[in-house]
């Protein structure tokens, strides 16, 4: 950290907001004084003072991996073997297992998803796991400390702190939601040109050439007509989209991503905000905080300084910023999750 | 400092009161303790925010310069604003001042050091009854290294929804001309402010390392040390964090040519400084800066001196009056 290369970089005209100028010249003189990493926010002896939070971490935040790679946190909401997590994270992944405390679980399963808020239901077959003891409100004013799962060990889970650093709100899908594809107009009608990779035109099958007669069971009668339509649309949302492909007619399930997300162009921001969730937009509603991250320390629980859980983590959003899922909805969603898959 | 100075110069016979104020002034407490022991203190930290943030948060603006945004502090009620000179670019530079309720004010960039990434500048629009919302600037340079601090800023540009984002951190690193802290800033808080515990301004947000935890900031004595230069719009020192303005190089965007007492305009360029400034086809300048301008080469040669951002006030004829423009320089 001590030795990082510094280069200057001006003034650029960059289209996005500003501008920290990156690493200009900073007098490296004898009269510089430095602190030592133990006392620094995210040293040990500052996040030592957090051991009960620690401890309620310990037992109800997961690490969930894909083969030997660590790639999300989760929180465990019941005994037997329910874990949240971020879905984008987790979905779709092969050899799931997770860790919560000292035990392994392997064969873990997502078997819920909800696009809306990117959350997935995780099951593992588990017996007296000790579930996340969730706080009244995450109504909480800027300035109040929280907790959260920051790196582990086999053994054991470690901390980092913060604060709740901006207002509750609504986070709209960055440019709107896409199907990701690019029409064209032919003979009449609505034709897909290409699938974009990664979208969820492309997961659900959608193909190069399919035409699109029906969303929703409207009719469509231009591409016009169906950006219109979107308009309406958030991300994470889901369109049925009626296709003929030559004779055949077929129904598609295709999921709303952020136009952001779909069709990438790295910010200068970005640039220098590490490794950032992929999804990070078309929340309903989310709390900010400033503890650091990455995008494989999503999907963990955000505890308050009783150890209550006031929100699960489902962003990172960029390098000053990680947005969390507010208990009052994560406690809705739970209980929505773990009923439907019951029924 | 304060409180010990005046503790000094009081008599005798109010020590006790004396005693209290020495109190009230005294740094924040947990300052002296290299790290928090107890969830006693890390309350204390979380109390000095509840207090400090919303003061703060109500006097630190968004400036957004036309092709991207920073941000700055609100520092005296009339409404001159602390920010970096790599977000002010200029002296005399137009810029809109964003305030947390989302209210768009005209703004003029005062001077700069340049070499140091300080800047001043004056909201124009509009005071609000009563003034702006100020901080208070902690002159007394007592910030030293382990400090618990914290920062505002708008991150990424102007959200009402959201508002100024802080984050909590310690100062790492004190230099003769820069804080170090491991609060975390991104493109847009250039310029926002760095507060110690008792919401006092001690530093302006200015640049960031590769690595999340290094983030820099100059501190105000920094700006303290050249205000009156700055407050009379001078521009101080050389690069890297602002580029003088070439001299010759400014743009007015009007064709003339000879006239008797002076040179008749015969095109004004679309979009110009000079279409800007409300110059017409048929206006006859006649001095520039206070010199007459007796043919072309004159023009040409007042401008030679100029540089973009440049005052200039014409007095010209239209329709048989005289009339007098003030405007500036463009750039090219």
């Amino acid at each position: 950290m001590e030795k990082m290369k510094r280069s200057t970089c001006g003034w650029a005209r960059v289209s996005a907001a500003i501008l920290l100028v990156l690493a200009a010249s900073v007098g490296v003189g004898l009269s510089q004084q430095s602190l030592e990493t133990n006392f620094r926010t995210t040293g040990a002896a500052v996040t030592g003072v957090f051991e009960p939070q620690r401890q309620a971490i310990q037992k109800f935040s997961a690490v969930i991996y894909e083969g030997r790679r660590e790639i999300a946190y989760g929180v465990v909401i019941s005994a037997d073997g329910y874990i949240l997590s971020k879905a984008s994270e987790v979905d779709g992944k092969a050899g799931l297992s997770v860790r919560v405390d000292n035990t392994s679980y392997n064969s873990a399963k997502v078997v819920l998803v909800d696009q809306r808020w990117d959350v997935a239901l995780i099951k593992v077959d588990a017996a007296g796991l000790v579930p996340a003891d969730f706080a009244e409100s995450s109504d909480l004013p800027q300035g109040t400390w929280v907790v959260v799962n920051g790196a582990t060990s086999r053994t054991k889970r470690r901390v980092l702190a913060g604060i709740i650093s901006a207002q509750r709100r609504e986070i709209v899908p960055t440019g709107g939601a896409v199907m990701g594809v690019q029409l064209a107009q032919a003979k009449g009608r609505i034709e897909v040109e290409e699938v974009s990779e990664g979208s969820g035109a492309e997961s659900a099958g959608l193909k190069k050439g399919d035409a699109i007669t029906s969303v929703d069971d409207k009719k469509m009668k231009d591409g016009d007509a169906l950006t219109e339509y979107l308009k309406t649309k958030k991300a994470g949302e889901e369109l049925k989209v009626s296709v003929k492909r030559g004779e055949e007619k077929l129904e598609l399930q295709v999921r709303l991503s952020a136009r952001g997300e779909v069709f990438v162009e790295l910010t200068r921001n970005d640039e220098m905000s590490g490794d950032f969730s992929k999804r990070r937009s078309g929340f309903p509603k989310i709390i900010q905080h400033d503890v650091l991250a990455n995008s494989d320390t999503m999907g963990g629980p955000v505890l308050n300084l009783a150890g209550k859980v006031v929100g699960m983590n489902i962003a990172r959003a960029n390098r000053a910023e990680t947005f969390a899922i507010p208990v009052e909805e994560l406690r809705k969603i739970a209980t929505d999750m773990v009923r439907q898959v019951s029924e | 400092m304060k409180g010990d100075m005046r503790a000094a110069f009081l008599i005798p016979a109010i020590t006790i009161l004396t005693g209290l104020l020495a109190i009230e002034s005294q740094a924040f407490p947990l300052n002296s303790k290299k790290a928090p022991q107890s969830e006693a203190d890390l309350l204390l930290i979380q109390e000095a925010l509840f207090k400090a943030i919303p003061n703060a948060k109500a006097a630190t603006v968004c400036i957004d310069i036309g092709d991207g945004t920073g941000s700055g502090v609100i520092v005296t009620a009339d409404g001159l604003v602390m920010t970096a000179a790599h977000v002010s670019t200029g002296v005399g530079k137009m810029v809109t001042v964003i305030m947390p309720d989302g209210t768009k004010l005209e703004g003029e960039t005062l001077g700069l050091m340049a070499e140091y990434d300080a800047a001043l500048l004056r909201i124009t629009g509009e005071k609000p009854e009563g003034g702006f919302p100020v901080v208070e600037i902690n002159r007394s340079d007592d910030t030293k290294l382990g400090d618990w601090v914290f920062s505002l800023g708008h991150s990424g540009g102007f959200d009402k929804e959201r508002g100024a984002v802080a984050r909590l951190g310690r100062l790492v690193r004190v230099a003769n001309t820069t804080f170090q802290t491991d609060g975390t800033l991104i493109g847009g808080d250039s310029g926002g402010p760095l507060f110690d515990m008792e919401g006092r301004l001690i530093g302006i947000h200015s640049r960031v390392g590769p690595q999340l935890p290094v983030n820099m900031h100059v501190p105000v004595k920094v700006f303290l040390g050249e205000w009156d230069r700055m407050l009379a719009s001078e521009f101080i020192g050389e690069g890297p964090f602002a580029q003088k303005p070439e001299k010759g190089k400014g743009f007015l965007g009007v064709a003339t040519t000879d006239v008797d007492g002076g040179l008749e305009v015969t095109k004004v360029g679309k979009k110009s400084p000079a279409e800007d400034a409300g110059l017409q086809e048929g206006d006859v300048l006649k001095t520039l800066n206070g010199e007459a301008l007796e043919n072309r080469d004159k023009l040409k040669s007042i401008l030679a001196e100029l540089a973009a951002g440049d005052k200039l006030k014409l007095e010209i004829i239209r329709d048989g009056k005289d009339e007098t423009i003030n405007m500036r320089l463009g750039a090219r």
